[in-house]
């Protein structure tokens, strides 16, 4: 059912059962998972300016959701996007990639005493052209 | 100002030296879509010093957008608040706006692209009404011809200083190319950017220059100067000049648009000339024509936070003297240097690399010894080297100031150079 899998990671603890969950999933129908990291670049740089800081971040966070993927025998493709805004990045990447299910972990989090989901997932929620799963910590 | 009763000819001549200018960015952005624009084009068509002199007058253009943005919003609030009108508080308040911007900028609170693009648009809508409105009710052909005096107001010197001057109406299109490489399709979002905004500006402006000069006649002053009084009265705000001469009845409507669009547009336009100059600093820092102290994102703001300090606390500086002339002058100095420097670089890259692939191609070409070269760039590079040699010949202050930034620049570049040299050989 879901042959392609686009998993965006952002180096929460989500992420480990997201990517755990993206494998078992892909796994039935021999399906291909890729996880990506986007780094946010601000208007004051290039889109393609290189933050070495930034980049090796998303790489340990790449790193780490590979050996997830290792310990459930399963090969997951990773790759660093630079955007200036993450919901848009993930939304294109999707498109391009023609995945068939986007698999987002999100953290618990208040804002203002209420619970909130930030702008990044509402936004992949309203314009995702596939199935979209969150799975929450 | 310099025109007098020749403005609306005068920017339709400034138009269409813009249009060869904008197809020569818009072939140059899709072939090359990195941020620097004339100085990434002149990078690979020429050398590194062609590339570092055409970036460097493109920074002092994003440091006077800064400056005259920041200035002019303060003095359209002077319309509510009075004390904002004159200097030094209104040099006060825009130094005010760009320190804000600062911090917004270091802290990187994200701004609203939709925002944004609503008080543009709100904004073009506010223009073509008064436009709209202008020649319904206020623009008087015989007017306009009747302030046209010949040979004396305006003479010969103003003329051309005016063709010079109107550049700055074109300002954006240095911006569009910057952020050419952020397209999804550059080969066609970017002739499309340019040619809208050619339209609109070369369409607005003129009707906007005939309202007011056929509401602000040209006239001889007891001094013996030609003036109009759009000048003598509202040389901060003009938009509101115009805005005066409408009915009554909308009058306060109109005012209060055009106050607040005018103050909120201004400071995003300020913001841009921030930005501008941010992506600049970084460009040339990766290029090696700006020290690392300079250029270095900062790990902690994710910015080139020297960077904008640096060229704000000029640009402050440039607000202090609290005169929107040479502000005016320095603008055309730096802007039209560097559309100079663009036509050089595409017709030098038909020359030295004809098969680069170009996913937008000027049209209409010339053969010479088997090359391709773009007439529009000819006409477009003489253009604009003849208009940035009048106002290097009739303005002393922006003449003295312009060289004094080129030299200090060049100093500064050949230091740096110069220190990396003798640290690659230490090693």
């Amino acid at each position: 059912m879901f042959k392609k899998i686009l998993v965006p990671v952002v180096g929460s603890e989500a992420d480990i059962e997201t990517v755990k969950l993206a494998c078992r999933l892909a796994k039935k129908d021999k399906g291909k998972v890729w996880a990506v990291s986007v780094v946010a670049i601000k208007r004051a740089l290039p889109l393609d300016a290189e933050i070495d800081s930034e980049i090796k971040k998303a790489e340990e966070i790449l790193d780490k959701v590979e050996s997830v993927a290792e310990e459930e025998d399963y090969e997951v493709e990773t790759d660093v996007l630079q955007a200036r805004d993450v919901g848009p990045a993930i939304v294109d990447e999707a498109v391009e990639r023609g995945v068939s299910l986007i698999l987002m972990g999100i953290k618990y989090k208040r804002s203002f005493g209420q619970f909130s989901m930030g702008n990044v997932v509402p936004y992949v929620l309203k314009n995702s052209p596939c199935p979209v799963i969150l799975y929450q910590q | 100002m310099s025109a007098l009763g020749l403005t609306p000819p005068v920017l339709m001549v400034s138009g269409i030296i813009f249009l060869c200018t904008a197809l020569t960015y818009a072939e140059g952005a899709t072939m090359l879509p990195e941020a620097g624009g004339s100085g990434a084009f002149a990078f690979r068509a020429f050398n590194p010093w062609v590339s570092f002199v055409a970036s460097w007058v493109l920074m002092l253009d994003y440091i006077v957008t800064m400056s005259i943005s920041a200035f002019t919003a303060v003095s359209y609030l002077g319309y509510y608040i009075p004390v904002l009108k004159d200097w030094p508080m209104n040099s006060l308040g825009g130094i005010a706006v760009v320190g804000f911007l600062v911090f917004i900028n270091i802290r990187g609170v994200q701004t609203s692209s939709r925002f944004n693009i609503v008080l543009v648009f709100i904004d073009v809508i506010t223009q073509i009404s008064i436009a709209v409105l202008g020649v319904l009710l206020i623009i008087n052909l015989p007017q306009l011809v009747h302030n046209i005096h010949w040979g004396v107001a305006p003479t010969m010197n103003q003329l051309l200083f005016g063709i010079s001057i109107s550049m700055i109406a074109y300002t954006g299109i240095e911006t569009v190319s910057n952020l050419g490489s952020e397209a999804r399709h550059p080969e066609k979002s970017i002739p499309w950017a340019v040619i809208l905004v050619f339209l609109m500006v070369i369409t607005l402006w003129t009707l906007l220059s005939m309202t007011a000069l056929s509401a602000y006649p040209v006239y001889q002053n007891a001094e013996g100067h030609w003036v109009t009084d759009l000048t003598q009265r509202f040389l901060h705000d003009p938009i509101l000049g115009i805005v005066n001469v409408m009915p009554l009845s909308i009058r306060p409507i109109l005012s209060f648009c055009v106050v607040f669009l005018a103050f909120t547009i201004l400071v995003i336009a300020t913001n841009a000339g921030m930005l501008g100059a941010s992506r600049l600093a970084y460009f040339m820092g990766q290029r090696e024509q700006l020290p690392g102290v300079i250029s270095k994102v900062s790990s902690r703001a994710r910015v080139p936070a020297n960077a904008i300090i640096i060229f704000s606390i000029i640009a402050s500086g440039l607000i202090a003297t609290g005169r929107i002339t040479l502000l005016a002058d320095l603008y055309a100095f730096g802007a039209v240097l560097a559309y100079t420097t663009a036509h050089a670089s595409i017709i030098a890259l038909r020359v030295k690399e004809p098969n680069l692939p170009r996913p937008f191609k000027i049209p209409f070409n010339i053969r010479i010894r088997n090359r391709e070269i773009p007439v529009t760039a000819i006409i477009g590079g003489l253009a604009t080297f003849v208009t940035w040699f009048i106002v290097v010949y009739t303005h002393a202050i922006g003449r003295i100031v312009g060289f004094a930034w080129l030299g200090i620049g060049l100093l500064i570049y050949y230091a740096y150079k110069r220190r990396k040299r003798r640290l690659a050989a230490q090693r």
